[in-house]
């Protein structure tokens, strides 16, 4: 039960970690009004760059192969004696891996969680869903079925 | 969620922090028995700060660590930092942090290395109450022109007894790294000790 209710707060933790990684940095620094003044910010983990080797799995074998490397910020930041806030996000903007460690140290505080859960990550997410349903519409029309058509030789 | 709450902060200046004090840390293993100063302890680090430092800058996720008092929160803290994992027993370790050398294992215990390769040895990291005012001993070898004498307090006649074998033992053998809060001394497996009784 209590494995239970851990692994769905791991869950639920991984889709708000998520959704901040990739909001874009205007989108984030527009809503850091909605938390108002905050206690003294420590940072655990000062903004860094680093690089990922990002893999891929292709083909019947599904052998992973080395796609490239890709840039990461990450950070993880403690709001007074609250909870570790950590973030990691692709490219190399250091205020955004801020912001998001911020606010995920933020929706780990039972007192804060729900409003932060509905005024951010939630039109967030719906912003985030719609682009990539439209993007997807997008590209489907470019899809390409190869297939072999029996040669009729007798 | 309890040891996260608890986890301190890293060196802010990651670069240069770590530059400066794996130079203090060359120069004390390249000039055995000469105290070198690192910088000043770190919030929160339950540790000497020469310690705390010389961890974040020599530690990373192919180093494990042994730790002479299991500290969950500075082992956690590591891990966070550095990536370095916990060695189960003394011969499967990089590092060892050591606190009371009278409850220690014997130098012989930790890893020597192999004749072939014999960078596969422990670095001993032992911190003292002081680094002067115990009972004086002489160094000599690579690294000392003539004569060091060092009297560091806290280690017993059989300590240096092992070192004699640790040392014969050359190139295998382990390293050894004295803090005592800021300052450190080097004591490479090069260096002969001998002390004032002759022993």
């Amino acid at each position: 039960m209590t494995s239970n209710t851990a692994a769905g707060e791991i869950s639920a933790r991984r889709s708000w970690m998520a959704v901040l990684s990739r909001a874009s940095l205007t989108e984030l620094e527009a809503k850091r009004v909605l938390v108002g003044e905050l206690p003294a910010l420590q940072q655990v983990r000062p903004p860094e760059v680093g690089m990922l080797m990002l893999r891929g799995r292709v083909g019947g074998t599904g052998n992973p192969f080395n796609l490239g490397e890709a840039s990461v910020v990450r950070c993880a930041v403690r709001l007074g004696n609250g909870a570790l806030g950590v973030a990691y996000a692709m490219g190399r903007d250091k205020r955004h891996a801020e912001l998001a460690a911020l606010f995920d140290a933020l929706l780990q505080d039972p007192m804060r969680h729900d409003e932060l859960q509905r005024m951010l990550i939630q039109p967030l997410q719906a912003m985030q869903a719609q682009a990539r349903a439209s993007r997807r519409r997008e590209v489907a029309p470019s899809k390409v079925e190869f297939f072999t058509l029996v040669r009729g030789d007798t | 969620m309890n040891t996260a709450t608890s986890l301190a902060a890293g060196l802010l200046d990651e670069v240069h922090e770590t530059q400066s004090a794996f130079r203090a840390l060359l120069d004390a293993l390249a000039r055995p028995g000469q105290v070198k100063t690192l910088a000043p302890a770190l919030p929160g680090v339950a540790l000497g700060g020469a310690m705390a430092r010389l961890l974040l800058t020599l530690c990373d996720e192919e180093t494990p660590v042994w730790w002479q008092s299991a500290a969950p929160d500075l082992q956690h803290w590591l891990r966070f930092h550095t990536g370095a994992t916990v060695a189960p027993d003394p011969a499967m370790a990089s590092f060892a942090l050591l606190t009371d050398v009278a409850s220690a294992p014997a130098l012989a215990d930790f890893a020597a290395g192999s004749a072939k390769s014999p960078e596969y040895s422990s670095t001993l990291i032992i911190e003292l109450p002081g680094l002067q005012g115990g009972t004086e001993t002489q160094w000599r070898g690579p690294g000392i022109e003539d004569l060091q004498r060092v009297a560091l307090p806290g280690l017993s006649t059989d300590f240096w007894t092992q070192w004699q074998v640790n040392h014969a033992a050359f190139p295998q053998g382990v390293d050894i790294i004295f803090t005592c809060a800021e300052q450190v001394i080097g004591l490479p497996r090069t260096t002969r000790v001998s002390s004032l009784e002759g022993v």
